[in-house]
């Protein structure tokens, strides 16, 4: 692809207008952006590779910090380009934590993990991106800076541009800033290996409910996946659950055919969940820092699967948030023909 | 008979076209007394087939419409100004249950409570409980994005909500999924839940289903002080516990309710009471209960009673659910707000809207979801009193005025519809208010669907809706 | 068209609420014709200004209801809808001109020397077996057979007999030889009741009444008579007949005052309902106010004086499955359920069933079933489904008109279940046990 317009520039706005003028500029001089957080889902194979070459890049990083913070409220505001870990540090210091978790490692951003609606092992349990998410200000293609939802944990008040940001890979606006839900921190947080008792596996006494024992003749990985939507399916279901196959699991350390878990919540309840795992299998309690090294082995990006702009509403929203194709050019395989 | 109508009839049957004046008055309203708009007729399909064929109808004859399910709202947003109404009340179909996934597939008409029960010989419920959740519809329940006591532990509408087939206004059909972990592509879904009716008509939405809690355990804490009870609260969610529900009930809604056929053993002589249930499995459901118990009474708690057995619990939630309507005891007309301030600014809100309530000589009773900050400072009154009424609506703006300036917001789970639109501009930018038109415009370029509802339209940059449409609104050519 | 007044009206809040209780917007699925819907066209009709064509329409939406008063439970603001109906009825008598059929029943309910010869008729025609004959014939003449045919009982010559135990079960309770509790505490009667007899249920159905006389005796009451008493008069104020209803009330007022009885027992729960109105009902009689509502208070619903007393175990007399109808007029207008729950739970070892949705209205609702017959089939059918899933071969209902609509429906769609009162029941596990 040729570009008209001369080499790429970089941006690096530090706040929300000088943003908007950035994206104003490019309007008007019909150049593309390519937003940029930290970088770290933008790799080969990653929806952001697709950016037209030529595009200007934006990066978000100076765009960064916690803006509005009540422990009591459990809920914190923070710009888009505030790492994960700076977010981690603030709320473990009351005893909080917000349960994203994405695929990938802590030094990426909170913009482009709400942008690129990127989950991670906990998201069925505690929450994905658009469920965490409460409010958002964002920058359209034209440079207009707009803001959905609020500060509060329940809103319906107006059209919701919140979940309409969530996911849209930067494509109708960029996220500058987000409100995020918080959690307590759990009384008791464990994480345990389950190997699937062997032969015994038959003689356990699964979870009401669960598919089980595992077909006869299941590879080990099937007899894994088993032994997981028993757990899910049981009474006290763990927050997070890893089957890992033979690479994975050398890679991360734990033994051939185990299946991890993490159990969260008062110490009774977490003791009940890690007895109805001992059903399935030899429970033995890890590290918990195993998640770390699990979410970071693999970024997960969303995949370049669907192809959003076949969708009517999808176009229409397209040309309506972002006019002049600022925003991302090419990250929805626009030119995929 | 409208020629239109003539031409539905032959969609739905002539039986199910309602045209005259007399038998529209019913129609007039929604679950908000003090708004009153008559539609041009009303036209109930029986099946997605029929509703799909009437929205393309009415496409075709560029009409625009409202969409109203049970009529149950509190926002006045299924109110049809002099254009069709689409009722879906019989579409009441649940197409499956799905055990094993734990989801449902239902019409848009389909009675909340009735899927609960539809779901319950499973050991599943359908979580989102609004207090009208005996009379009021799914499809109702996701145009407004419903909330309700136990959406604090378990999510509003939008958590629940995993797919939906939707006629959009110029007669497209489109399936919108929640989006996928592992696919690329816009939260259509999540956009569309909550819309109001302005995106196009959901005719069949799959639902997750909710396993039955275990172990239940109901909580009335008895307050002196409102100030403890608000404190409570905050101290209850700061310590890590997520009760499923946790409800505020003041001094002026325990003597409406009180009063009533409802009564439900609330004390009468405190300024607040506390009830709060927390479920899950039994494990660690003990720690929480002692828990509770003992926040509450820290923050003045002067008892805290447990229910023995089902049929008190239920009787301390008769209380709660109810209380609505109980005010109706009080006087003819009920103004209903639903606004959300942070959980730690609940105690100084509460009080200023008391002194508020002072300064304007009106009578205010608060009922809410105190665990999730949303309040419903109602406020009964005399709708032909035209100095109360003034009175009344003075007493909300400010109310209004105090939530926005606490960071909080107009609505939690009643949607904007009519009724809270002149505060849309106190809370969003002009910018803000633009964004949404245009998102709307992606699902309705035309504006035809629940036209002049949630955004003012004047805020809307672009303006190239058709002359009816326009003309429906009441907006300048 | 002149509306008097709209006692309650204003309490409405137009919530919805009311809407899923009612039978008739979920068959007719329009809401004019559910109670908000409708408490709307009598306030419209109140205010006036319509055309008589257009009052006729709004009028046939007050005629759709089946005054089941489900909207009444459901409500929390606690709105009168039964006397709201009532009222607005009364006061549009005279532009809503009864169907014929109504017409004649009401005159003759108020009459007793008329209302004697009709039964007598009417028994004639099911002692020759007519009316078996006809009941499968399509139209309003089968439903009316079928309607006389589940009046039936044993003592009337061809028998629907309930199956009895295959094997004798031992007597639980106290030993029948042995004086009961409740028996030896008769020489100081609990109290002093009499049963009002009623119209349908002395004519078509005085086993049941027999039947009622005999638990209440079981029970530790003193049933006394009540000579002068007639036809309770719901059915005259529901369809809007004040100053008949009200004639009735008098009538019945002296009678049951002339007679030493503390407690009027009632088997039939739309009498019951009309009866604890008649205070209501007089209201407005300066003579008459003070008596209807001492009168009122002393009435009862049958299983309310049963449960008061226990009422006494005894072994049910019959295998059959045995499923609970509710009432409209016993759970919503009386609010009871806990007193009928109490006298099934006092047959030990009853097959019962549960009765999906059995708080639903059968569609009977009086003259309803006569006056509209189209709908109140509709009503009807998903209870008949409902019978048919749960596999109950008896249907216990406190509510003559009830008992007669839904064993109606189950003879006309083939179905071999029965409908019964409960306390024959009651009344044949304690013979049963006599008999040992």
């Amino acid at each position: 692809m040729t570009d008209a317009h001369g080499p790429a520039a970089a941006h690096e706005p530090a706040g929300t207008p000088d943003l908007a003028d950035v994206v104003r500029a490019a309007r008007a001089e019909g150049r593309g952006l390519k937003v940029v957080g930290a970088g770290k889902w933008s790799g080969e194979g990653t929806p952001a590779a697709r950016v037209r070459d030529g595009a200007d890049q934006v990066t978000l990083r100076r765009l960064s910090g916690i803006v509005a913070y009540v422990p009591g409220d459990l809920t914190l505001t923070a710009r888009a380009g505030t790492t994960l870990a700076e977010l981690d540090d603030a709320t473990r210091a009351h005893g909080q934590w917000c349960p994203l978790c994405p695929w990938g490692t802590d030094d990426g951003t909170i913009g482009a993990t709400f942008a690129t609606a990127t989950t991670g092992p906990f998201g069925a349990a505690l929450g994905r991106p658009r469920d965490l998410a409460l409010g958002i200000e964002f920058v359209d293609g034209e440079g207009a800076v707009a803001r959905g939802g609020g500060r509060v944990v329940k809103n319906v008040a107006g059209f919701d541009l919140v979940r309409l940001m969530v996911g849209a890979f930067g494509t109708l606006g960029i996220i500058t800033e987000v409100t995020v839900r918080l959690r307590a921190i759990p009384a008791a947080d464990v994480t345990v290996l389950i190997v699937p008792a062997g032969g015994g596996v038959r003689g356990a006494s699964p979870p009401a409910g669960a598919k089980w024992p595992p077909a006869a003749g299941s590879s080990s990985i099937e007899r894994d996946a088993a032994v997981a939507d028993a757990l899910i399916a049981a009474e006290v279901a763990p927050s997070g659950c890893a089957v890992l196959d033979q690479h994975d699991a050398r890679l991360l350390g734990v033994p051939a055919g185990a299946v991890v878990a993490r159990y969260m919540g008062s110490t009774a309840l977490v003791r009940a969940g890690v007895a109805e795992a001992g059903r399935l299998g030899t429970v033995t309690e890890t590290d918990g820092r195993f998640w770390t090294s699990y979410r970071a082995r693999d970024p997960h990006p969303r995949m370049l699967r669907g192809s959003p702009l076949s969708i009517s509403v999808a176009r229409r929203l397209k040309g309506r948030f972002d006019p002049g194709s600022v925003l991302n050019p090419g990250i929805l395989g626009e030119d995929a023909e | 008979m409208d020629q239109l109508a003539r031409a539905l009839s032959g969609i739905v049957g002539p039986q199910h076209v309602i045209t005259r004046a007399a038998e529209l008055l019913v129609y007039e309203n929604d679950g908000l007394p003090g708004y009153r708009l008559r539609p041009r007729f009303v036209v109930a399909p029986g099946n997605r087939a029929e509703a799909i064929a009437v929205v393309r109808a009415l496409a075709a004859a560029n009409a625009p419409f409202v969409a109203r399910g049970a009529g149950t709202g509190l926002s006045a947003g299924s109110l049809a100004d002099g254009i069709v109404m689409i009722g879906l009340h019989r579409m009441r179909q649940i197409y499956s249950i799905d055990p094993v996934g734990r989801t449902a597939t239902v019409e848009p008409g389909v009675v909340n409570a009735r899927l609960s029960k539809a779901a319950a010989p499973y050991g599943l419920h359908y979580a989102p409980d609004p207090s009208s959740q005996t009379a009021c519809s799914i499809g109702g329940n996701v145009a407004e994005n419903a909330g309700g006591p136990h959406c604090l532990k378990y999510g509003v509408t939008l958590n629940h909500v995993l797919h939906a087939t939707v006629v959009l206004p110029d007669g497209e059909l489109i399936e919108l999924a929640a989006p996928r972990d592992d696919e690329i592509g816009y939260d259509l879904l999540g956009a569309f839940v909550g819309s109001e009716g302005c995106f196009g008509v959901a005719v069949d939405v799959t639902v997750r289903l909710t396993p039955n809690p275990a172990r239940v355990c109901t909580m009335l804490a008895d307050f002196p002080a409102l100030d403890g009870a608000a404190k409570a609260v905050s101290a209850i969610i700061a310590a890590g516990i997520v009760p499923a529900a946790l409800e505020l009930v003041d001094a002026g809604t325990i003597a409406a309710v009180e009063a009533s056929i409802y009564a439900a053993g609330y004390p009468t002589d405190v300024e607040a009471c506390l009830l709060v249930e927390v479920d899950g499995p039994a494990a660690g459901l003990d720690d929480d209960t002692a828990a509770v118990q003992r926040i509450c009474r820290e923050n003045g708690a002067r008892a805290v009673r447990t229910a023995t057995d089902s049929s008190d619990r239920e009787r301390l939630w008769q209380g709660r659910k109810k209380a609505f309507g109980a005010m109706g005891r009080v006087a003819p007309h009920l103004v209903v707000q639903d606004a959300v301030v942070p959980r730690t600014r609940l105690a100084p809100v509460l009080r200023r809207i008391g002194e508020i309530a002072e300064r304007h000589r009106v009578r205010v009773c608060n009922v809410f979801h105190a665990g999730d900050g949303n309040l419903h400072p109602n406020i009964p009154c005399d709708g032909n009193d035209a100095d109360e009424m003034a009175r009344v609506h003075a007493a909300c703006r400010e109310i209004m005025e105090v939530c926005i300036g606490e960071g909080g917001t107009i609505t939690g789970e009643h949607g904007v519809g009519l009724d809270k639109q002149p505060y849309m501009d106190m809370l969003f930018s002009p910018e803000s208010l633009d964004a949404m038109c245009r998102l709307r415009d992606a699902f309705d370029p035309a504006r035809r669907a629940n036209p002049g509802k949630v955004v003012p339209v004047r805020y809307c940059r672009e303006w190239n809706a058709s002359p009816s449409a326009r003309k429906a609104v009441g907006a300048a050519p | 068209m002149t509306v008097r007044g709209l006692p309650g009206a204003d309490l409405c809040v137009h919530c919805g609420f009311c809407t899923q209780a009612c039978p008739t917007y979920l068959t007719l699925d329009d809401e004019n014709d559910s109670p908000r819907g409708r408490i709307v066209l009598m306030k419209a009709l109140a205010k006036g200004g319509f055309s008589a064509e257009d009052e006729s329409l709004m009028l046939s939406h007050l005629d759709n209801c089946l005054g089941c008063r489900a909207c009444e439970t459901a409500c929390p603001s606690g709105v009168p809808y039964g006397e709201l109906l009532e009222a607005v009825r009364a006061d549009t008598l005279s532009q809503r001109p009864l169907q014929f059929v109504s017409r004649l029943i009401l005159f003759v309910f108020a009459r007793p020397a008329l209302l004697r010869l009709a039964m007598l008729k009417v028994r004639l025609i099911r002692a020759t077996g007519l009316s078996r004959l006809l009941a499968r014939m399509p139209g309003r003449l089968g439903i009316a057979c079928a309607t006389l045919e589940t009046t039936r009982r044993p003592s009337h010559g061809i028998e629907r007999r309930l199956p009895r135990p295959a094997v004798a079960r031992p007597a639980i309770g106290p030993d029948p030889a042995k004086p009961s509790p409740a028996a030896a505490r008769e020489a100081e009667a609990r109290a002093h009741v009499a049963v009002l007899t009623g119209c349908v249920m002395e004519g078509l159905l005085a086993p049941v009444n027999r039947a009622t006389e005999r638990v209440l005796s079981r029970n530790g009451y003193e049933v006394v008579s009540a000579p002068g008493q007639r036809c309770c008069g719901a059915l005259h104020a529901h369809a809007g007949q004040e100053a008949a209803a009200q004639e009735l009330a008098r009538i019945n007022i002296a009678a049951f005052e002339a007679s030493r009885a503390e407690f009027i027992a009632v088997n039939s729960a739309g009498c019951g309902a009309a009866m604890k109105e008649y205070g209501r009902l007089l209201a407005g009689s300066p003579e008459w106010r003070e008596r209807a509502m001492a009168m009122a208070a002393r009435v009862r619903d049958v299983s309310e004086l049963l449960a008061d007393a226990g009422p006494e175990p005894a072994a049910a007399a019959t295998d059959a499955a045995v499923a609970v109808d509710h009432p409209c007029h016993l759970l919503h207008a009386q609010r009871l359920s806990e007193p009928p729950a109490r006298v099934l739970a006092a047959m030990q070892g009853l097959n019962a069933r549960e009765l999906p949705d059995a708080v639903d209205c059968c569609g009977s609702a009086g003259l309803f079933s006569l006056a509209q017959p189209g709908l109140s089939q509709r009503i009807l059918a998903p209870k008949l489904e409902n019978i048919r899933k749960c596999g109950a071969s008896v249907v216990v209902t406190g509510n003559p008109g009830c008992m007669m609509h839904i064993g109606a429906g189950l003879l006309r769609s083939g179905s071999p279940a029965v409908t019964r009162h409960p306390v024959e029941l009651l009344d044949d596990a304690y013979s049963a046990r006599s008999a040992q």
